[in-house]
Order: structure tokens, then C-alpha cells, then sequence
């Protein structure tokens, strides 16, 4: 069966929070995974501490990531669903999906 | 079933005599209007006579109290303390008489809390230069700069501030002034004050030979359960503070005794865990040196450089530590910023069935505890 590195949602509701986890693509979202590689907090927080100089900056949102184990998974043949294809491409561990559209 | 307290507008019964213009016996209310007795003791069904008490508070508003009635401003409305009243200035301002170790402790007045501002951000000095300097303690100082900066940039933004409140409260509790050109600087508060540290609680009896020195050194290793120093190395320490300069370069050179979960670090002598541990020093060399009160000040000066020298490129080095594990992305088409932190998914970092509760990410098959009762879940710290 295959290897699906993706998210699990966890926190309460309005405020999600994602294990990026490995997990055979039959399971359910909720089960026990084979291995938790890392987390994504999709709520944008602000940064502190802003003086004038840099008052523009983003708002971030934070990743955490196991590379090594995150290309392990890779190597064996996990595929990664497209949020998380998305954030491994931002990390260099993957090259980033082609788009489907194109802006004019 | 009959209602036990009868719906009626509740007042506050005081209020009709704090407020009127004239001071008026109450005996004659209870006795010529009914109707405002009535009104005034809703929650009783007899009409209880004046008591001796009730007299007497209102003989007080009508004589000592009216005084408090209006503040004076730029002086406290407090019971007891307030100079032109009492004619006796030296009193500590005491909210509550009856609380005599009550004392209404000044704050920074507006002037001072600018100059604070203007001192660390537009001269670029450093906090505990200008700690030193008007004798506020150094965390009341980062609180001052965030404070000012913030209410900055809230003037910048055209919001609206509560500038008469802050007028009103800064016109009745006790201030400490900025001095004028050519004054001293009054300090606000002691700076180099030091919380008992609780390994100093215990009663240790520690016989120790008359002819053998016995300092601040040692008795910090005693109670931190350490052995004696070795005698070429204790000869070398004149005076406990000579450890500062050392322990402020490497603060990793402070000594470990015990082991696992008892570990600790060995005790120092309150003259290196002050917050100023410079000025030891400094008192030390004006006295040595009562006649060269410039070479003492250039002393100070550059041993406080190197003190800041020594803890910035700390903060840097675990600034750039922590930055190193730390990716930024920020894509093109997004209006966000990416933080990718590096994490390691170990056995260590997340115990041997993956369910330590300090490991990165949440955790399945235990329940989350943040809706417990007494969670605290805002920030109760500051990172300075």
C-alpha cells in the first residue's frame, strides 16, 4: 500500500494545528501514524518587536521539520499529499509542483 | 411565596451626603423627610435609630474630611502624609492609617520616563548605564522603552490615548522627579537589591578553624554542598568580587556539583549575582583611591564597557544559534512568511513510544489538557 507523508489535524475548533506525518494511505486521518516528522501551525502569528525600520514584515507561520527523516521517507517512496508537497517544497526537499495556471 | 427583597432602585445610601455642597446633620434627614429615609434604607423593615458610629462619620466628613473632599494637585489625598495638612513632610505617605506598612511607593514622573527613553534608544547607552545613572531598577527600564515605544507608535497611528486619566493619577500619587541641570538624580528605587536565593534557608552548622579564612566564597560552596576550595585557589581571590570578571566572560566556568536531577551550581557570593556587580568595584577603588576620583571613574567606565562587550556578543551568539536551525522562506505569491524549523523526531527528543510530553507536534492517546482547570495559557513573561 502506499506511503502517504501528510497532515493530521489536531487542536480545537477555529484553531487547527498539523502533525506532518507518515501514514499508509488507507488510514484514517485521526489514526496513529507510522511516524510524526514534524508540525505546521497554519495561524498566522505577527512578529514582535517591530520598529520602524521593519513595521512591513509578514506575518509567519511556523514549520517544524525532520529533514533527515522527512528524506528518508522520500527515498522509500512516500508521497507527499499537496499541502505538504507544498511545504517540503518551500524546505528544498522537493522540487515545487508545477502550477496549473498560469497568472497573466 | 413573598418577595424578600422588594424591587426597588438601589442607591448608594452615602452618596447623597459625599456629594452635597452642604454639610448636613443627619439627624434632621431621619427626622423631617421620611420619604429619604425610606429611600435610603430600602433592605429594612424598622427604622433604626442614628447609631454613634454613623454620628461620628459624619461629623468627620463635615470637619477633618472635608479637606480631602478636593485634591491639591501635585500632592497626595491620602489620610495621613499630605505636608500641608499634617504641617509634617518627612511622613511617609500612608494610604491607610490603619496599615502602617502600607507605604504608597513613588512612580516614574513623565519627565523622567522620557529621559529614560531618550537615554537607551536615541544616545544609545545601555540599560544598565542608565540604570546606574538615575537609579531605576533595569527591568523597570526595558519595561519604560517598550512602554514609551509602544505609546509611540500609537500617536504615530492617531489613536487615542488616556491622557487625562494619566494626568489625573500622576497629580495624586507620589512621583520621583528628573533633576533639574546641576541636580543629583533622586534615585527611584534600590538597584542592587537581591532576592534571598532558597538554598541559603538552611541551618547548616559548619565548624571552621579560627586561623582559616572563612568568606562569602565559602559560604556559598557549604551551602550548595560543595567541597572546600583548594588553598592555591582560594589564596588567588582577595575579594569575592574579584570572581565577577571571569563568571561575566564564561558564566558556563561556575562550577557543578551533584549528580542527574540533583545537579546544580555552585552557590556565588552575592557580589557576582547582583545586578550590578560593577559598582563592588567601583566602592572598592574610591576608597583605595580617595584623591584619583578620575582614574576611578575611567576604571569604572572600562570595566563596564567590557562587561557589555562580553554579555552582547552572548546575546549574539545564541541569537545566531538560534537563527542557524531557523529557515526563512517567503514565497512570491503568498503574503506570508515561512519559519521552518529544524526538528529531530528521536527517540530521545520524543521518548520510546513517541508520546513524551515535550516532543515537537501533539501527541495521540493522551488528551489535551489546556481546557484543565488552572492552565495558564497567557504569556507570563516578558523576553527582555
Amino acid at each position: 500500500m502506499v506511503l502517504r507523508i501528510r497532515l493530521a489535524r489536531f487542536g480545537n475548533k477555529h484553531t487547527p494545528f498539523y502533525n506532518i506525518v507518515v501514514a499508509q494511505a488507507r488510514s484514517a486521518r485521526g489514526a496513529k501514524p507510522l511516524e510524526v516528522i514534524g508540525t505546521y501551525n497554519p495561524i498566522p502569528k505577527k512578529p514582535t518587536n517591530l520598529y520602524d525600520d521593519n513595521a512591513n514584515a509578514r506575518p509567519y507561520k511556523e514549520i517544524a521539520l525532520d529533514r533527515a527523516r522527512a528524506k528518508y521517507w522520500l527515498g522509500v517512496g512516500a508521497q507527499p499529499s499537496d499541502p505538504v508537497w507544498k511545504l517540503m517544497g518551500m524546505a528544498g526537499l522537493v522540487e515545487p509542483k508545477p502550477t496549473t495556471f498560469h497568472k497573466a | 411565596m413573598a418577595q424578600r427583597i422588594q424591587s426597588r432602585r438601589v442607591s448608594n445610601a452615602l452618596l447623597p451626603y459625599l456629594t452635597s455642597s452642604q454639610s448636613s446633620s443627619t439627624s434632621s434627614i431621619s427626622s423631617t423627610c421620611p420619604s429619604s429615609q425610606l429611600f435610603s434604607r430600602q433592605f429594612s423593615a424598622t427604622a433604626a435609630p442614628q447609631t454613634k458610629l454613623r454620628r461620628q462619620m459624619f461629623q468627620w466628613l463635615s470637619t477633618e474630611g472635608a479637606t480631602l473632599k478636593h485634591h491639591i494637585p501635585g500632592e497626595t489625598n491620602y489620610l495621613s502624609g499630605r505636608a500641608e495638612r499634617d504641617g509634617d513632610s518627612n511622613e511617609a505617605p500612608r494610604p491607610f492609617p490603619g496599615n502602617r506598612n502600607f507605604l504608597s511607593e513613588t512612580v516614574l514622573s513623565e519627565e523622567l520616563r522620557n529621559e529614560v527613553y531618550v537615554r537607551v534608544v536615541e544616545k544609545k547607552k545601555s540599560l544598565r548605564a542608565v540604570s546606574v545613572e538615575l537609579g531605576i531598577d533595569m527591568k523597570r527600564i526595558a519595561a519604560v522603552v517598550r512602554l514609551v515605544e509602544m505609546e509611540r507608535r500609537q500617536r504615530a497611528q492617531g489613536k487615542p490615548l488616556a491622557l487625562p486619566y494619566a494626568r489625573a493619577v500622576h497629580e495624586m500619587i507620589p512621583t520621583t522627579p528628573l533633576a533639574q541641570e546641576g541636580e543629583r538624580q533622586p534615585f527611584h528605587e534600590p538597584i542592587n537589591d537581591l532576592p534571598a536565593h532558597p538554598s541559603t534557608g538552611a541551618q547548616i552548622f559548619y565548624p571552621v578553624p579560627e586561623s582559616r579564612s572563612f568568606t562569602r566564597v565559602d559560604a556559598g560552596r557549604v551551602f550548595s554542598g560543595a567541597p572546600t576550595l583548594e588553598k592555591a585557589v582560594a589564596d588567588k581571590i582577595s575579594h569575592p568580587s574579584d570572581l565577577v570578571d571571569d563568571i561575566i566572560e564564561n558564566p558556563n566556568s561556575i562550577e557543578w556539583v551533584g549528580k542527574g536531577k540533583n545537579a546544580r551550581q555552585v552557590l556565588q557570593p552575592a557580589d557576582v549575582r547582583i545586578p550590578h556587580p560593577q559598582l563592588v568595584k567601583l566602592e572598592l577603588d574610591r576608597k583605595a583611591f580617595p584623591n584619583e576620583r578620575r582614574t576611578v571613574a575611567q576604571r569604572h567606565a572600562e570595566r563596564l564597557e567590557k562587561q557589555e562587550a562580553a554579555e552582547k556578543q552572548r546575546r549574539e551568539l545564541a541569537q545566531a544559534r538560534r537563527e542557524k536551525s531557523i529557515q526563512h522562506v517567503e514565497p512570491e505569491r503568498s503574503r506570508f512568511e515561512y519559519r521552518i524549523q529544524d526538528a529531530k523526531f528521536t527517540k530521545e527528543t520524543v521518548g520510546v513510544d513517541g508520546r513524551a510530553p515535550w516532543a515537537p507536534g501533539r501527541r495521540y492517546g493522551i488528551p489535551a489538557e489546556d481546557r484543565k482547570r488552572g492552565m495558564v495559557k497567557i504569556p507570563t513573561r516578558v523576553e527582555a
